[in-house]
Formats: structure tokens, C-alpha cells, sequence
């Protein structure tokens, strides 16, 4: 390193345009800090989805209940491998969950996720699986039975009275989880949004600005998701259900799309001192993944294709609704992925004295390369295959499950 | 069924909640580092440990017991400042055996210094090299008295 320093011509780095700061030269968070605050988001959305059936007793919805709450948690559990990956030192991960520091927002990661993943996902899957737990552990046998056993962690009273405590309990930790949920990925706004050093960051909006894209993108894969299972597995598509996820999926995506708009006015009307560099950031490094992919297909297009069917969806057959919300949330994932794209290496390659800018290689292989990236976005798919073998049989898929007439339900 | 029995769920959550707070609690006990949070919220023991690495660079006095003339030489021109390792690398394992060779350096490393740059302090000399009399420094500076020519 200090060899290349003396003999390597500093004006030689191609990748660097006007001037930057030596360190500013190489990024240092890569594309696994794209993919980390874009797992997390998916697993705030898709739970504030559940949600919907949970707390706003949104019937039509049920179907995917069980399915967005297993996709929140397949993804939850792959949500700090990026950041282990990237990690120089990932057996040191543990220390700051044993000696934390309060002002680190960092260090607070581990608390936050621990938080979601145990108070509030496992608690609301458990509470509400536990019957079906009950059930299946004393109908199956071998391994299958000795799962479901463990996981009843010994409690096997399904009374009346008893599942009517379930129900509650899912309820009010429903209620804890959406704003837990806001939590969890506010939070990852907020590591971005406190940085105040970085023009394109450091922005009070931010976390909002996470929270409602993860809104967006946590629904898009639930819509996505349930649209490939039913297909593999044979069974018809709900429409309702479809229908419903479209709507919400289009008022987020409204919400989202206005913030981000009202973000870029505010930047532009204000035109702080970096306004010059970050619009040729957008204009230059970005162009496609900002203004092509996030903007125009990510954005723009599902808009104008889910605002139509809220506007007219009598008069559109059920097939092309059907296709129309698979197109949108291929078109919606791809989007938001940029958008963290976009947040995470865009705001790194310019400098910070707004006179230059330097390039991101992205390598294939490698600790931090394409590879790795694309297996931690489908690991999660792997582990939600494993869950839904487990925990969503082909019979009681399709089968009654009347959450929304809680408290009064009869049988869950 | 007495009036106060607490749910069965709820009792197995508690004792749950209890047992991970409590590994939580063992873990910290056994995983702290003995010497962290002596002086401030780090181990105070990496200092130590810091302190005990081998040293890379060796300073100016080494240098010049060994290369006299050239701590001379360096000492009357405008690098004078300089430390010889600024230049020629870390130099410890050279000074143990002078068998190891240090870098000779050359142009690239001038202009490190002195490229026109608009965010150096105006005291520091700057050339923009298209503008200058050539690429190679040192046909024309001697390297520890650069006022000279060679
Ligand atoms: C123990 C005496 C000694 C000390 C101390 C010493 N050198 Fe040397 N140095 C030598 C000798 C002897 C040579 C000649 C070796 C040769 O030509 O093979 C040499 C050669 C060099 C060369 C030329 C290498 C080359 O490729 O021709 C440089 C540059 C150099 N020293 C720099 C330094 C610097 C900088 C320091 C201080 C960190 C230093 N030396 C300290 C003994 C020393
Ligand atoms: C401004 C950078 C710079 C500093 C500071 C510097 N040197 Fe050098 N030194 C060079 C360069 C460049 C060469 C190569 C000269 C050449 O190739 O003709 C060199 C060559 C040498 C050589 C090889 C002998 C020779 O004349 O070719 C020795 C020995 C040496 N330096 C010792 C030192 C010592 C000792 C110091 C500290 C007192 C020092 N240098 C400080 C740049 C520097
Ligand atoms: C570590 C930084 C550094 C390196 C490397 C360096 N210089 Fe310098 N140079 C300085 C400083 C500091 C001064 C003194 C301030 C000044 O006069 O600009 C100086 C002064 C000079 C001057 C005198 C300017 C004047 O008229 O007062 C010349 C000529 C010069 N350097 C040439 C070179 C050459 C040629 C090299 C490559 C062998 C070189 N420098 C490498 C830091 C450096
Ligand atoms: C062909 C000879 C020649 C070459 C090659 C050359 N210089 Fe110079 N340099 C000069 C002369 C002559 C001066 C003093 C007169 C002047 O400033 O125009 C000078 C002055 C300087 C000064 C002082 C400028 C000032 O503002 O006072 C610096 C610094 C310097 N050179 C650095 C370099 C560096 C770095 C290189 C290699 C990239 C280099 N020179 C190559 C001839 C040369």
C-alpha cells in the first residue's frame, strides 16, 4: 500500500473525475450495504401487510396472512448476513450486542433486530400458529412431528378460552409490531439520514422516505410471492385478495413516490451549495438507475398501470388485473432495489467537496462481489420454500381462517 | 381452576423471556474483555497490545547515523522538513539490515506533493505538470535539495 503510494501517479486513477479526497477515493460500503437496507425493507412491508389483516381487519387479505408473515421472517433471518459478509471481521459480530454503546445507532442494530425478530415476528407467528402447532404435532410423525413438538415449547392447551388469549395476544402484538416495524427500517433510514456530513443523505426525511418505500417493496413481494405459489402449487388465484394487495400497494406506492418527489423539489427550490453535484450525480452516474429504473419503471409505470385498475377496475378482465400486478411488482421490486442502489453508492461517489466524482467497481467474484450479492437475494426464497413446506400445507391454505372476526371468532 | 392461575402461553413467554435475558446476562458476564471500561468504552488492554507491535518507520536519527551526507544535504534545502521515510517507505526493517532495499523513488511521488491542487495551503509549491519543463523531476531537482540542479 505505502509502495503504491510512492510510485503510482496520483493524477493516474482513471475512475476519478475532478478532485476528491484521497479518501473518498475507493467506497467502502458496497453493494451488500444495498442489499441489507433492501431485505430489511422488504421485511417491514411485507409484515405491515399481515398487519392489515390483523389490526384493520382488511378481510380480503387473509389468504396472504400467513404467507407475508413467513416472508417477513425468511427475510429477517438473512437481513444481517450482508452486513456479516462485509464485515472485516465477522467472528468479532457479537461485541457490540455484549458491550453496546448507546449513541452508536450501529451498535443499537442489534437490539432493534433482536426486538422485531423474537418480541415481535416470532411471538405473533407462534401465538398464531399455536393450535395448527398443537394439531399437527400429534398428527405427523418422525422428524415433522418432533418440529412442530418443539416449537409448542411444551404448551399444548388449544380450549376455547385459550385460543380466544391467542387471538388477543397476536392482536395487541400486532400493534406493537407496526411500529416496530417502522422502527426497524426507520432505523436504517436514520443511519443514512443522521449523516449530515453527505449532502445526499444527511436529510430529516430520510427514514420516512425508507419506511414507505419498504411499505412498497414489502408488499410488491408478498403480491409476488403469492402469485408464483399458487401457480406452482395449482391452486386458483384469489382475486379479492390480489385486488386488495393492489390497492394498498398503489396508495403506498402514491405515498412513497410523492415523498421522494417533495424530497427532489425541496433539494432543487432550496438549491443548497451541493445542488450542482448532486444533479449531475443524477444526471451523470445515476442516470440510469435513478431516472431510468427507479423513477420511470419503478415508479412512474406501476403508478399509471395500478392507479387504471383502481380507476377502472370493472372494466378489466381478471386476467389482465392478474398480470398487470405481477408486472408491477417485478417493476416495483427492481425499482426500490435501486432506489437503495442509488441511496447507498450514489451517495458515495461524489466528494464531499462537491468538486468531483469518483466510480464504484464492482467486482464479480469476491467477498463483496455480484455473487454474493445475488445469493443473499435468493437465499431468503430458499428458506420462505422450507417454511411454506412446514408451515403452509396445501389443506388449510385454502381453508377458513377468520381472523378479521376477531375477538368473537369461533374457531381459528 | 383458581381465579388467578396465569395462562399457560403467557407463563412459558415469561419463563422464555427470563431464560434469554439470563443467557443474555451469563454471556456478558463471561464475553466482556476483563480490562474494558478501565479507562473509557473500549479495552484498556489493546493499548498495550497496540503499543507492542514492532515499529515500521525508524525517524530522521536513524537515518542520518548511517546516510550522514544525505541528512546533510537535505537539512540546507527547502526539503528540509521532510522525513526521510515521507519518501523512501518505512524503513525499520532496512536500519536492522541494509540488505533489505527501500524504494528509490521517482516523478509519481513529487507530484503526491506538489500537483496543482486547490485544496493545498498556498505556502506549498505546485507545478500543473503540462505546464512545466518536463515529466522526469529529476533530470532537473535534486531530490533532497530540490533548488539544485543536478
Ligand atoms: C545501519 C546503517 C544504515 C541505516 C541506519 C540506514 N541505512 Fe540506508 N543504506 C545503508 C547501506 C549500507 C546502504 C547501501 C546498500 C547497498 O547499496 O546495497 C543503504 C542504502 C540506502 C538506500 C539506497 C537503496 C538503493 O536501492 O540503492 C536508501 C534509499 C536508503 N539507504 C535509505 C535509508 C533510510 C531512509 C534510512 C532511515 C530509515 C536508512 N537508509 C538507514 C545503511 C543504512
Ligand atoms: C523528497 C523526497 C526525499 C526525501 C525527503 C529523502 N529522499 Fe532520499 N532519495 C529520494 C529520491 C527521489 C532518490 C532517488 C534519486 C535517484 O534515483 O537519483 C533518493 C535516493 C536516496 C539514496 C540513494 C543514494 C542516491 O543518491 O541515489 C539514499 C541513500 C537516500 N535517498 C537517503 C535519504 C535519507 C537518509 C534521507 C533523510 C535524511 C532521504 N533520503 C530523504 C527522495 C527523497
Ligand atoms: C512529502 C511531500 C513532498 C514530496 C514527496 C516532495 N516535496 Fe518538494 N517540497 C515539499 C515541501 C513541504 C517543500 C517546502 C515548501 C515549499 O517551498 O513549497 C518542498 C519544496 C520543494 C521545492 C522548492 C520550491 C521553492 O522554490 O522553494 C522544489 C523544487 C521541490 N520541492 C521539488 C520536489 C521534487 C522534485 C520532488 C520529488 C523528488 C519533491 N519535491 C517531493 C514537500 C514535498
Ligand atoms: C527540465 C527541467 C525541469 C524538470 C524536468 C522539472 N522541473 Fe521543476 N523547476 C524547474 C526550474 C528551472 C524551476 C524554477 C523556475 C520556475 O519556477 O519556473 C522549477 C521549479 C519547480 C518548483 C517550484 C515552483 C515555484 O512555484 O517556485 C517545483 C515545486 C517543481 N519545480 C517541481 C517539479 C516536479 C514535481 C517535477 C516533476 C514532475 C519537475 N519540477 C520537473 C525545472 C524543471
Amino acid at each position: 500500500m505505502i509502495i503504491e503510494l510512492l510510485t503510482a501517479l496520483p493524477s493516474a486513477a482513471p475512475h476519478i473525475e475532478g478532485y476528491v479526497y484521497p479518501n473518498e477515493q475507493t467506497l467502502l460500503w458496497s453493494v451488500l450495504i444495498v442489499i441489507y437496507p433492501y431485505i430489511t425493507g422488504l421485511v417491514a412491508g411485507a409484515f405491515i401487510l399481515a398487519s392489515l389483516v390483523r389490526v384493520f381487519r382488511v378481510s380480503e387479505l387473509e389468504p396472504a396472512y400467513r404467507l407475508s408473515l413467513l416472508t417477513a421472517l425468511a427475510f429477517l433471518l438473512v437481513a444481517p448476513l450482508p452486513l456479516l459478509f462485509h464485515l472485516g471481521h465477522p467472528e468479532r459480530c457479537y461485541e457490540p450486542v455484549i458491550t453496546p454503546h448507546l449513541s452508536s445507532p450501529m451498535a443499537m442494530f442489534g437490539f432493534v433486530y433482536a426486538w422485531y425478530i423474537m418480541a415481535v415476528l416470532l411471538l405473533e407467528l407462534w401465538f398464531d400458529y399455536r393450535k395448527d402447532l398443537v394439531e399437527w404435532s400429534k398428527k405427523e410423525r418422525g422428524v415433522r412431528a418432533w418440529i412442530y413438538r418443539l416449537l409448542t415449547v411444551g404448551v399444548h392447551d388449544v380450549s376455547e378460552p385459550a385460543l380466544q388469549l391467542d387471538a388477543r395476544m397476536a392482536k395487541a402484538i400486532t400493534i406493537i409490531g407496526i411500529p416496530s416495524a417502522f422502527l426497524l427500517h426507520g432505523y436504517v433510514g436514520f443511519i443514512f439520514g443522521s449523516i449530515k456530513a453527505n449532502p445526499w443523505w444527511g436529510n430529516p426525511l430520510m427514514p420516512i422516505i425508507f419506511i414507505f418505500s419498504a411499505v412498497v417493496s414489502g408488499i410488491a413481494l408478498c403480491v409476488f410471492i403469492y402469485l408464483i405459489l399458487n401457480r406452482l402449487r395449482g391452486l386458483p388465484q384469489d382475486i379479492d385478495c390480489l385486488d386488495a394487495m393492489g390497492k394498498f400497494l398503489f396508495l403506498a406506492l402514491v405515498i412513497d413516490a410523492s415523498l421522494e418527489a417533495l424530497d427532489w423539489v425541496h433539494r432543487l427550490y432550496a438549491a443548497e451549495e451541493s445542488i450542482h453535484v448532486l444533479k449531475s450525480l443524477a444526471a451523470g452516474k445515476l442516470f440510469y438507475s435513478l431516472l431510468v429504473v427507479q423513477v420511470c419503471m419503478g415508479t412512474f409505470v406501476p403508478l399509471v398501470l395500478l392507479g387504471s385498475i383502481q380507476l377502472f377496475r370493472k372494466r378489466i378482465a381478471e386476467g389482465v388485473r392478474r398480470w398487470t400486478y405481477f408486472g408491477c411488482s417485478v417493476l416495483i421490486l427492481v425499482g426500490v432495489l435501486a432506489m437503495r442502489w442509488n441511496v447507498v453508492i450514489g451517495g458515495q461517489l461524489f466528494s464531499k467537496s462537491l468538486r468531483g466524482f469518483t466510480a464504484y467497481k464492482f467486482e464479480l467474484a469476491g467477498q463483496e462481489g455480484w455473487l454474493v450479492a445475488l445469493f443473499l437475494l435468493l437465499l431468503p426464497f430458499l428458506i420462505l420454500a422450507v417454511f411454506i413446506r412446514y408451515f403452509l400445507p396445501l389443506k388449510t391454505d385454502a381453508g377458513v381462517h377468520p381472523l378479521t372476526e376477531l375477538p368473537d371468532h369461533k374457531a381459528v | 381452576m383458581r381465579p388467578h392461575r396465569i395462562p399457560p402461553q403467557i407463563l412459558r413467554l415469561i419463563l422464555l423471556t427470563l431464560a434469554i435475558v439470563g443467557v443474555y446476562s451469563v454471556a456478558r458476564y463471561f464475553l466482556t474483555p476483563a480490562s474494558f471500561g478501565r479507562y473509557g468504552w473500549y479495552r484498556a488492554a489493546a493499548l498495550g497490545e497496540i503499543a507492542a507491535y514492532p515499529p515500521d518507520y525508524a525517524g530522521k536519527a536513524a537515518c542520518a547515523q548511517c546516510h550522514k551526507d544525505k541528512a546533510e544535504q537535505i537539512a540546507k534545502g527547502p526539503h528540509k522538513a521532510l522525513s526521510c521515510e515521507s519518501c523512501h517507505g518505512p524503513g525499520m526493517a532496512h536500519v536492522g539490515n541494509p540488505d533489505v532495499k527501500l524504494v528509490k523513488p521517482a516523478a509519481p511521488l513529487c507530484l503526491r506533493c506538489h500537483e496543482a491542487n486547490p485544496s493545498r495551503p498556498e505556502w506549498l509549491k505546485q507545478v500543473t505538470l503540462a505546464d512545466h519543463y518536463g515529466e522526469n523531476c529529476l533530470e532537473c531537482h535534486v531530490p533532497h535539495q530540490p533548488n539544485e540542479a543536478p
